[in-house]
């Protein structure tokens, strides 16, 4: 009995040790995740605060696949082409009804996320700019850092403004959950002007701070002084432009030139091998990919069918037919030698480079989008998953990446921000606009024209002329890099463009030769005037309780 | 009321034994069960006995006697003795045990003189499901549970249980207290059932003893304990066949090419209607004349078996001295899917040791250890995009081709190889581990003085080893006449492993201190305790690229690049620590009163907000003890009750109180394409977070009359407030403060949603025996409603569209008010720009001639049902038993709307009965490329896609027999049973495709029924004691 009762005594002691109660049983220490203490303690990991501001949320689905977006939209399944008239995205994914006219504020389809995005990336650059002084590092660094990030907020309100027109301009100001979020401050849009005068006076900023060139200690893929001056030309451009009327061709001239003059950058001898080369001379700035940082598989998403491909972004005729024939005339020069029942020959070498079409080789085999029989027609396998257009995407490509079952290893094209065709392209614009068509924008253009082979601009063109050459040379220079979008909208021409159908083609074949047919890939196309400027998102008016200004007639 | 306390006495007095009559023996048995402890007693005498363990009994009484079978959980029995051979009586349960002693938080009580609102199962009748996982057995049971079984997916097809409902806009689960132990490891849904010996849930404040984790209900599993006696070896054996309740009717090749063409039409009305397919084409899918370019595929067909194997064993020896007691177990499951070849299995392993000793007189030990080993194996592809591509794949499309190579099925994805090991398994192992030592001393000194307490470990593995094998599928290339491989699975052509572990284990130390006492008419029962727990999860994972052999499937025979190698850990722990206690007090068991009380601790808060007090109050009156109710004969049981208490939840992120910070490596920089560390804000602070509060009122009133009537009627409310829910629809974006899409939000959760909730339960039983048929019949109602008072909007909301005084989870859709017919429809409705004829026309609800978002409106219901209900049935004649629950809802809601168009197949609902041109009385809208970015689907979610999932449904039935003890005695056996029961073995609904079980939880309009089924299991079964 008595060892009993020992035990028992024993067995309470034990039990009174294990709860024990220790005073800070409740403190625990996190260990997946930083304080901000810590981030603003290492200069390191503020670092690695500032590099992910290149990036910045997921806010749909099918958007940031593989990794988070940047800038504008990039690779994804539906590219931002497909809300113009240079493709149509083959699933609909929610760009159809852009194309159609139904764009609302309730229904942005892909168009949605850039406001949001845009301010939450906004906001960060806010705080790291707030906070930087903070932050022990050299002289040199933090200088290089605090560039790097006037260039991000600058480029986030060129994301916003060519897609908004006038917006919030948020200064330095970074809001908290305990702020009043329904202050006035945050529902007043500036105009055009003062949005465009404040991104540009971020990137003087930026220009002033940010290193010339990158090099070892400033690596490719972080923003440079050209990277920051060739925004400021492009949003110099917009300025200028009629859809905008808030600033000067002269102006949008000396910012083209002043990337010209910094004698950095030159044309890439290939243009279609530019789009596979991170590290060609002619990217300004990039976002690059690697194992395990991807994108989209561009081969499979845009493929043929008869390659097991799922035609995603298919060319439309409509940019087809945009593309001259080599010999530098247009396809409706009844000179140029163009044959509507032989469309393909002796064409701009761009179109090659970009589009695939019947007849073409890709991949050691012939396209055949013909009928009956062609196996990247409806009668080739998989057929839901062949074109609508009659074309599908060469451009991006990269032939080195499997089609089939690419997952892990395709997904690695640089996506490109700015490159040196664009600047060129500018400038001949601006240049044109300004004085007239002198010959630095004939050499301008003639520069892009000579890499794929096609002949001098003729001289003597006239400034309307050459206003319309320059137009059609972005189109097709710039094709499916997200420029036509903005292009056709701020030269106030989308009413027209975006109200011609959207073309494509059918081809059939009987006894060894083809006929080719124009017809309507998509039906209802429309455009209104109210779609010059996107939609403010419905839950965002609602949030400041109707108080931010809709663009007019959503 | 005497008679059975006069039983009682009975049970105690020593029986004499009169000389002259002869020995009549017998069995006792109840639902096919031997019952121990019936008091047997000859009329008008004092000699009686009780059954022993088998329920046999042995007594001297002679022809013409009459013998009284007696038993406090059962209806009072006669039979009079006809000669003297064995006797077999068959005794019906009564449904109001007034004795009978129920499991509640930290204590037991007899169900007379609970206070709460505590529904009780028996383990007994679990093991009627045939479904193994526990969470499936309690559907249509009782009042005031709510479980919805959304997939039927082995080793993944619990049910969702709600306690009355939807109270929170925040994390509505349900805390599962095991053996003592809150929120153990491993829960109740992979318990062996036939381990259990009751559940108990505490629907009310009665569950305010488990403080800051009790809002949402409280489920109590109490496990088999060892009795004193002989062993008892009891074995059971299950046969189970299991098939899918519904599954869609997809539109075959001649339909569905036919609508591919009606696509093209709509995207180029100037084409015409045969832009895919000729006529010719379409008759040949019709015909099958051509089954190598025209075949008619029904994918299900060719991809799902028409049953699946389920068997269970489960082995149990239990016994015990007085001072040493045992229940250990064995048990077995194992499951199949529903695919040909499938690489599905769940199989799992379990056992269980609980040893009650007595060490001495007054310290008490228990050593309860369980084990348990959930191997979940399934194929690469899972169960979700296997149904997907089922659902989505073209009958135009063969799913083999004649000469036997697999096809490309949709998009390379070929369900019928997806369901198979072809392409890699993935296995995912986890084991559980369960210990709890518990003491109690009875302290000298002062009588009802004990002090008691647990300690816990709770630990869980899971492994996931997922390797993916290339495997080829062809497409026909009719032109050249050849099948063009195409390697799909694995990694660009290699195989490729991902390897993930997950370690977690819980502590938990408890300690209290009681005091039980009778003093006079007056009973005290009171306790403090501590208690305190600990959580610490830490997670590891690995991948390879590119391994030189699909034979090898192990890491470090993957590839060797730095870029084929990947790999991640992480690990959190928290923290809990509480006071709690309780006094409940009784006068002469007429007059009920009980307080409780708890202060909980959670490292999930801030210091300074980590401390929360739940206190309770309950009481109840037993009106039928008074003496002036007497007279009232009819009434045999009245009792009143009423608890009020406040509860608390701290399911909520951890270390929401500080900016979140994480690394999240996503950019590349440099000329070699490095990824540079990247960090991300993922989380802003709320430094005041705290407890979710949650205040419970209850009313009840409980009765037995007319002998064979008892009831039951609550009415509940709750009003919850504090919720932990986040900001994001006030908050405008151009803030910068912008949650992003599918992940965890960067607002923090606020104490900031009230949500109010009411309801009535009502349960009425009835029981009673004509001749040797004993039947029982019960209904349950639950009326559960959810008003939501606050919950974060945006300032510009629409009135109509606010969730605000509406209830949880509502779908916020367009009204769709029939078709465009005709051209004179689309010039008299509103309609969207490019509106056609075979679109669905929308009311313009506010009327300003145009359908814009401010025409969607909330619906009444979202998809957990605000109305349960569920009838019980049971009977025994003889040897034979029987048992059913049927189960039901209404007032439910669910919308599905299917993946259809170029992109996947329809439902024949849709298919047979579209609008087209040749068809322009369908009711359904026209087919479009793809429904989800359809301006009659996704672009305009739209109540056409929303269900009435009310259903009444069979959930369970069973059908017994004992073989007769005299056969068996002769071969050793004490008992045999056999039996036949089944699960979901009929459903009435008007929901045509799905299971109106199925679908996702919330008002999420994203559903498009690609789940794996429901599953009705019809099941054999052999019970064996020895």
């Amino acid at each position: 009995m008595k060892t009993k009762n020992i035990l028992s005594i024993g067995l309470i002691a034990i039990a009174g040790i294990l709860v024990s109660c220790k005073k800070n049983y409740l403190d625990i220490t996190p260990t997946d995740r930083v304080p901000d203490v810590a981030v603003l303690a290492d200069s390191a990991l503020f670092e690695d605060f500032v590099i992910n501001r290149y990036m910045s949320v997921k806010l749909q689905d099918k958007e940031g696949e593989g990794t988070n977006p940047g800038f504008g939209r990039g690779f994804e399944y539906a590219m931002w082409s497909a809300l113009t008239d240079e493709s149509i995205y083959n699933n609909d994914d929610n760009t159809w009804l852009v194309q159609r006219g139904q764009l609302a504020p309730e229904n942005t389809g892909i168009a949605g996320t850039i406001w949001g995005r845009s301010y939450r990336s906004i906001r960060e650059c806010n705080y790291a700019l707030n906070q930087i002084d903070s932050v022990a590092m050299s002289v040199g660094h933090r200088t290089q850092l605090r560039g790097e990030l006037h260039f991000i907020r600058a480029f986030r309100y060129q994301d916003l403004i060519r897609n908004y027109g006038g917006v919030v301009l948020m200064g330095d100001k970074v809001y908290n959950l305990e702020d009043n979020l329904g202050d006035d401050a945050l529902f007043t849009r500036a105009t055009i002007k003062q949005s465009i005068d404040y991104a540009v006076s971020e990137l003087d900023s930026a220009i002033a701070q940010l290193p010339l060139a990158n090099d070892d200690s400033w690596q490719l893929g972080r923003a440079t002084k050209g990277a920051a001056l060739a925004l400021k030309s492009r949003l110099l451009l917009y300025a200028a432009s009629p859809l905008y009327n808030a600033g000067t061709w002269a102006n949008a001239a000396a910012a083209a030139k002043a990337v010209m003059d910094l004698g950095k950058y030159s044309l890439d001898a290939s243009y279609s091998g530019l789009f596979l080369n991170a590290n060609s001379n002619e990217i300004i700035f990039e976002r690059q990919y690697a194992i395990g940082a991807r994108h989209v598989c561009l081969e499979i998403s845009n493929g043929p069918n008869g390659y097991n491909g799922w035609a995603g972004n298919t060319p439309l005729q409509n940019l087809v037919d945009a593309y001259q024939m080599s010999n530098g005339k247009d396809i409706t020069d009844p000179t140029s030698g163009y044959n509507a029942q032989n469309p393909y020959v002796n064409r701009d070498a761009r179109f090659y480079a970009t589009i695939l079409y019947n007849g073409a080789t890709y991949r050691n085999s012939t396209v055949q989008i013909y009928t009956p029989g062609g196996k990247d027609s409806k009668d080739g396998p998989s057929n839901w998953n062949t074109t609508k257009t009659g074309y599908y995407l060469r451009k991006y490509m990269d032939d080195r990446n499997p089609i089939d079952n690419p997952w892990n290893v395709a997904g690695l094209q640089p996506w490109i921000y700015f490159r040196y065709a664009e600047v060129l392209l500018n400038y001949a614009e601006a240049q044109n606009e300004a004085v007239g068509p002198d010959g630095t924008v004939y050499n301008a253009i003639n520069l892009i024209r000579k890499r794929v082979n096609q002949p001098d601009l003729p001289a003597g063109l006239s400034q309307t002329q050459m206003r319309d050459a320059i137009r059609k040379e972005r189109q097709v220079e710039l094709a499916f890099e997200e420029h036509r979008f903005y292009d056709v909208r701020r030269w106030k021409i989308a009413d027209v463009t975006e109200n011609v159908p959207a073309y494509g083609i059918d081809v059939t074949t009987s006894g060894g030769s083809y006929v080719y047919t124009r017809k309507v890939a998509l039906s209802g196309r429309a455009f209104a005037t109210k779609h010059y400027w996107l939609p403010i998102p419905r839950t965002e008016i609602q949030a400041s309780n109707n108080r931010i200004t809709q663009n007019t007639g959503y | 009321m005497k008679k059975r306390f006069l039983s009682i006495f009975l049970f105690l007095i020593p029986i004499t034994i009169w000389a002259q009559q002869s020995k009549i023996t017998g069995k006792v048995v109840s639902g096919g069960e031997a019952v121990p402890g019936v008091s047997v007693r000859v009329k008008n005498t004092n000699q009686g006995t009780t059954t022993d363990n088998a329920g046999q009994f042995s007594l001297a009484a002679g022809v013409g006697d009459t013998l009284v079978f007696n038993h406090l959980s059962y209806v009072t029995q006669e039979l009079a003795v006809k000669n003297n051979a064995p006797l077999s009586i068959s005794l019906a349960a009564t449904s109001q045990n007034v004795n009978e002693v129920v499991v509640v938080g930290y204590g037991t009580q007899k169900k007379a003189t609970l206070t709460g609102s505590i529904s009780v199962i028996k383990g007994a009748d679990i093991v009627k499901s045939p479904q193994p996982n526990v969470s499936n057995s309690l559907a249509g049971r009782f009042s005031g549970v709510i479980a919805n079984n959304r997939s039927g997916e082995p080793g993944y097809d619990n049910s969702n249980i709600y306690i009355r409902g939807l109270a929170t806009t925040g994390n509505n689960d349900v805390l599962v207290v095991v053996d003592g132990v809150p929120g153990q490891i491993g829960g109740l849904q992979r318990l062996d059932p036939n381990d259990i010996e009751s559940m108990s849930v505490l629907k009310d404040a009665s569950a305010a003893v488990y403080g800051s984790r009790a809002a949402n209900g409280v489920i109590l599993i109490t496990t088999k304990r060892g009795k004193t006696g002989k062993p008892v070896i009891s074995y059971s054996f299950n046969q189970g066949f299991s098939s899918p309740t519904r599954l869609p009717k997809m539109a075959d090749a001649p339909t569905y090419a036919t609508i591919m063409n009606e696509i093209q039409y709509y995207t180029n009305p100037g084409g015409g209607l045969n832009q895919f397919y000729t006529d010719a084409q379409i008759q040949k899918f019709r015909d099958g004349s051509d089954p190598l370019n025209y075949p008619n595929t029904d994918w299900q067909k060719a991809t799902l078996r028409n049953t699946a194997l389920q068997h269970q064993h489960s082995l149990s020896v239990s016994g015990g001295t007085e001072n040493v007691k045992y229940y250990v177990s064995l048990g077995t499951i194992g499951q199949q899917g529903i695919y040909k070849h499938g690489a599905t299995q769940y199989d799992q392993y379990n056992f269980r040791s609980n040893i009650d000793a007595n060490i001495t007189k007054r310290l008490k030990v228990g050593l309860y250890l369980s084990g348990r080993e959930e191997d979940r194996v399934y194929p690469q592809t899972g169960a979700g995009d296997i149904f997907r591509s089922i659902y989505r794949a073209y009958p135009t499309v063969a799913a083999i081709y004649p000469n036997g190579l697999p096809t490309s099925g949709i998009e390379n994805n070929n369900p019928v190889m997806q369901v198979t090991d072809i392409g890699g398994t993935n296995r995912n192992p986890t084991q559980v581990f369960n210990g709890i030592l518990k003491g109690s001393y009875d302290i000298p000194g002062l009588e009802g003085l004990s002090l008691d307490g647990f300690f816990s470990v709770d630990k869980s593995w899971s492994a996931d080893k997922s390797f993916s094998i290339p495997y080829p599928v062809y497409s026909y290339d009719a032109t050249a006449n050849t099948y063009n491989k195409v390697v799909v699975g694995g990694s660009a052509g290699l195989a490729s492993l991902n390897q993930y572990q997950l370690n977690q284990s819980l502590v938990t130390s408890n300690i209290k201190l009681n005091f039980t006492r009778q003093f006079g008419q007056h009973h005290v029962d009171a306790f403090v305790g501590y208690e305190q727990s600990k959580t610490v999860m830490d997670s590891l994972s690995a991948s390879r690229l590119n391994f030189p052999s699909s034979q090898l499937p192990e890491l470090s025979q993957g590839g060797s690049a730095a870029t084929d190698k990947n790999n991640a850990g992480k690990s959190y722990q928290f923290t809990r620590k509480s006071y709690i206690a309780r006094l409940a007090y009784n006068y002469q068991e007429k007059y009920l009163l009980e307080g409780q009380a708890r202060i909980d601790g959670s490292s999930t808060f801030p210091k300074g907000k980590q401390y929360g007090f739940f206190p309770s109050i309950s009481a109840g009156w037993r009106i039928s003890k008074e003496d002036w109710f007497q007279p009232v004969s009819f009434i045999q049981d009245l009792k009143l009750r009423g608890s009020y208490g406040t509860l608390g939840n701290d399911n909520v992120g951890l270390f929401q109180y500080f900016d979140n910070y994480s690394f999240s490596n996503q950019y590349v920089v440099g000329t070699g394409s490095n990824i540079h560390p990247g960090i991300d804000l993922i989380k802003l602070a709320n430094p005041n977070i705290t407890w979710e509060t949650a205040k419970k009122l209850d009313l009840g009133i409980n009765a037995v009359f007319l002998q064979h009537f008892s009831m039951e009627f609550i009415y509940f409310q709750q009003k919850r407030s504090n919720i932990l829910t986040q900001r994001n629809a006030s908050i405008p974006q151009v803030s910068g403060i912008v949650n992003p899409f599918g992940s965890d939000p960067l607002v923090p959760s606020e104490n900031i949603g009230k949500v109010n909730s009411n309801g009535i339960e009502a349960t009425l039983g009835y029981n009673n025996a004509a001749g040797d048929v004993h039947y029982h019949i019960g209904g349950n109602f639950t009326y559960a409603k959810s008003k939501i008072i606050f919950i974060d909007e945006a300032a510009g909301a629409l009135d109509y569209q606010r969730q605000t005084g509406r209830p949880l989870n509502t779908y916020l859709l367009y009204n769709a008010i029939g078709i465009f017919r005709t051209q004179a429809d689309l010039d008299n409705y509103p309609h969207l720009p490019g509106a056609q004829l075979g679109d669905l026309i929308y009311q313009d609800y506010n009327g300003d001639k145009q359908i814009t978002a401010d025409d969607a409106t909330r619906t009444k219901y979202g998809n957990i049902p605000e109305i349960t209900y569920g009838i019980v049935l049971g009977a025994d004649y003889k040897g034979f038993d029987f048992s059913a629950v049927l189960a039901g809802q209404t007032h439910v809601s669910q919308y599905v709307l299917p993946e259809s168009g170029t992109i996947g197949n329809f439902y024949s609902s849709w298919a047979d009965n579209r609008w087209s041109p040749n068809n322009p009385n369908g009711s359904y809208p026209r087919a479009d490329n793809r429904a989800s970015a359809s301006i009659n689907g996704g672009l305009y979610n739209n109540t056409f896609w929303l269900n009435n999932a009310s259903f009444l449904r069979l959930k369970n039935i069973e059908l017994g027999y004992n073989i007769n003890a005299d056969i068996l005695s002769r071969i050793k056996i004490s008992g045999l049973r056999v039996y036949a029961n089944a699960f979901n073995l009929f459903t009435i609904t008007k929901v045509k495709d799905y299971d109106p079980e199925g679908g996702p939880t919330g008002s999420s309009t994203s559903s498009s029924g690609q789940f794996y089924p429901q599953q009705r299991i019809v099941n054999v079964g052999v019970n064996v004691k020895f």
